[in-house]
């Protein structure tokens, strides 16, 4: 179950978009899709939405195949674009409602479902107020509502974060983490990199079309990466580290025993961060 | 915040059903409905339609002098000139209502959105072209009192009534059906509304110029015989007391002594009536049915349209004489005949506009059917 995707490719006349994409996300946790602008993430997720034909290649989507099954994706998918649209005139409640009965649901749990998720997004003191008055992150918000209407099994999340203020990012993580734990399967493309680290469990790389293998990740992760410490009287110094974390730990040792009074000790770049950077360069 | 999702094993829906299918529709109706009737842009647009209307009924009504007394009749002629507005006006508003139905959703980012629920690309786009029916609707529906009131004017028959305005609500929906399918063809929401214009355009005024110019331009030899009759020697002979006259004062074969003939070519317009066929009004006009003075000529505007799109269909006569010496020289088919004995091209006109905007529907729908293969160039998913 989950999402399965095997040697994916689509192009589009002769720019080849996703050229080999293949990789898993399970259910019960937040698989974050990682890659550079163009490298073929927002493709990849209109063919996971059932949008887009692959031209070559099978998605799975908790074992139904959007391109025999668009229904039975849908049913089970929830996409979260990353262009805001909204119907500009319809209040926030309505948009809800309408999209619940889009999915088929009698008039009754539209709007129940509709209230219940307004609350969820903290968008109940604007409810009814047009969608086009909405600040860019209000309409974030609205936009995952959306995806939550038919609750979905598995969540395609493309830059949710972006134009959130640092309060709803926090509660957009944990609201992610929420649904993983409760056995959902997310998948959430983002650039940025710290915001994902916290939440993803597993991280999938896109570069240039194509998922990158996990021995390039591993061999990317354990490659030279900078570290950071501070000390009691506020200097910051940054070290240079080769052999990954055991590695790490002696220097720590040794600044110790030289008597050096570290407070904070850690990676200058979160773990994705340093593979996707190391990735680029290694291109 | 902790969420409040309930675990997978239960849905808070059912699958859709059939009985479901039109729910779906009409969500999609409703959905597009909501956004135009909170806009001032549509109010703004009847009011200025009712005000027209107003003019053009009291225009029109002073024009044939339908209020004076003893005007039996002329009311038919404002209710005609109404019910032609009507469709003039609608035909101009519903390509604007409709012409971006699809592809403005696609700019907007709203259509993506959509085709990610549980509705088909079908009912997306019926539901679209059922919300800019609707809307057009409402042009008919402002019209009604002046149409009722010219009715009771013209003391015109309920079928005159039923049978124009179905004729322009079937039209209505033919328009708007175009529009939504051409928005889901076209990429761009100004194309699609410009070539939804043109086509009205085509199909109101350029069917006309082609019937004039194709008629016109094919013409055959015309051949016209007279024979007067040598009146002198009539008055002669009447007083010498020989009888120079057949029945009914008409002079004897052999005083029409003075024959003058002229040749000259004439348009063929019964080679390219049935171009009318596909003009709206024509097809307004024909459809409706006509009621004849007891001279038979037809009683309203539609009627003496009708006998001129009817008159088009007859073969001239290649050859034609004249002569004061046959009885039968002034008999000619009065305007009922000519009605009663041609063929009646509403319904094919009809039939075509509706096939025409069925194939645009159709198109449309293969174009938001997702997961879609094939993207024109330029074009956006979300």
């Amino acid at each position: 179950m989950g999402i399965i995707v095997e040697h994916a490719a689509r192009s589009f006349g002769d720019v080849h978009a996703v050229r080999d994409a293949t990789f898993i996300a399970r259910p019960g946790e937040v698989t974050a899709l990682v890659g550079p602008n163009g490298s073929g993430k927002t493709t990849l997720l209109l063919m996971l939405a059932s949008l887009l034909a692959p031209d070559t290649g099978r998605i799975l989507i908790e074992g139904r195949d959007p391109m025999t099954d668009p229904l039975g994706v849908r049913a089970v998918t929830g996409w979260m674009p990353d262009i805001l649209g909204s119907w500009g005139t319809l209040t926030a409640r309505e948009t809800l409602t309408l999209t619940g009965r889009l999915y088929g649901m009698p008039n009754a749990a539209a709007q129940s479902r509709a209230a219940e998720l307004l609350g969820l997004v903290d968008l109940d003191e604007l409810a009814d107020r047009p969608t086009k008055v909405l600040s860019r992150g209000q309409k974030q918000r609205l936009s995952l509502a959306r995806a939550l209407v038919h609750d979905p099994r598995v969540l395609l999340l493309d830059e949710p974060a972006s134009g959130l203020d640092p309060a709803a990012r926090v509660h957009l993580r944990t609201m992610l983490r929420g649904f993983a734990d409760e056995g959902r399967t997310i998948l959430v493309s983002s650039h940025i990199l710290s915001e994902l680290e916290e939440m993803a469990d597993t991280a999938v790389f896109m570069d240039a079309g194509t998922t990158v293998s996990d021995e390039r990740v591993a061999a990317a992760k354990s490659s030279e990466r900078a570290w950071r410490y501070t000390t009691v009287d506020g200097r910051t110094e940054t070290v240079m580290i080769a052999g990954g974390e055991p590695d790490a730990a002696a220097v720590l040792a040794g600044l110790i025993r030289d008597g050096v009074q570290v407070v904070t000790f850690a990676p200058a770049v979160g773990d994705l961060e340093h593979t996707f950077l190391d990735l680029e360069a290694g291109r | 915040m902790t969420t409040t999702f309930e675990p997978q094993t239960e849905q808070h829906w059912s699958p859709p059903q059939r009985a479901s299918w039109w729910a779906g529709v009409w969500t999609i109706a409703s959905i597009e409905l909501r956004q135009r009737v909170r806009g001032v842009a549509a109010y703004v647009l009847l009011g200025v339609f009712a005000f027209i209307l107003l003019l053009v009924t009291i225009g029109a009504a002073l024009a044939v002098g339908a209020w004076a007394d003893g005007s039996e009749g002329a009311g038919g002629a404002v209710y005609a000139i109404v019910m032609v507005v009507t469709l003039l006006l609608a035909t101009l508003v519903s390509p604007a209502l409709s012409g971006n139905a699809i592809n403005g959703d696609r700019e907007e980012g709203t259509l993506a959105t959509t085709q990610v629920t549980l509705i088909t690309a079908t009912q997306l786009v019926l539901g679209k072209v059922l919300a800019a029916w609707i809307t057009t609707l409402a042009f008919a529906v402002v019209a009604v009192p002046f149409i009722l009131y010219t009715v009771i004017l013209g003391g015109l028959s309920p079928s005159t009534l039923v049978v124009s305005f179905l004729i322009i609500v079937i039209e209505m929906g033919v328009i708007a059906a175009a529009g939504v399918g051409l928005s889901g063809i076209l990429r761009k929401p100004l194309m699609s509304v410009v070539v939804t214009y043109l086509i009205v355009a085509a199909l109101s005024i350029g069917t006309l110029i082609a019937f004039a110019i194709v008629g016109a331009s094919v013409r055959s030899h015309y051949t016209y015989v007279s024979e007067s009759a040598d009146w002198a020697r009539v008055d002669r002979d009447e007083r010498a007391g020989l009888d120079p006259y057949q029945a009914d004062r008409v002079p004897k074969p052999e005083y029409c002594t003075e024959v003058y003939s002229y040749e000259s070519d004439v348009p063929r317009f019964d080679t390219v009536w049935w171009v009318l066929a596909a003009n709206p009004y024509v097809i307004l006009s024909d459809a409706v049915p006509t009621t004849y003075d007891r001279y038979g000529s037809p009683n309203d505007v539609f009627g003496f349209i009708k006998l001129g799109i009817r008159q088009a269909q007859i073969t001239p006569q290649l050859e034609e004489h004249y002569s004061d010496c046959d009885p039968n020289r002034y008999e000619s088919s009065e305007p009922r005949n000519i009605i009663e004995t041609t063929v009646p091209s509403w319904f094919v006109g009809l039939a075509l506009h509706i096939a025409g905007a069925g194939l645009l529907v159709w198109g449309a729908i293969t174009r938001v059917r997702a997961p879609a293969r094939r993207l024109g160039a330029g074009q956006r998913i979300a």
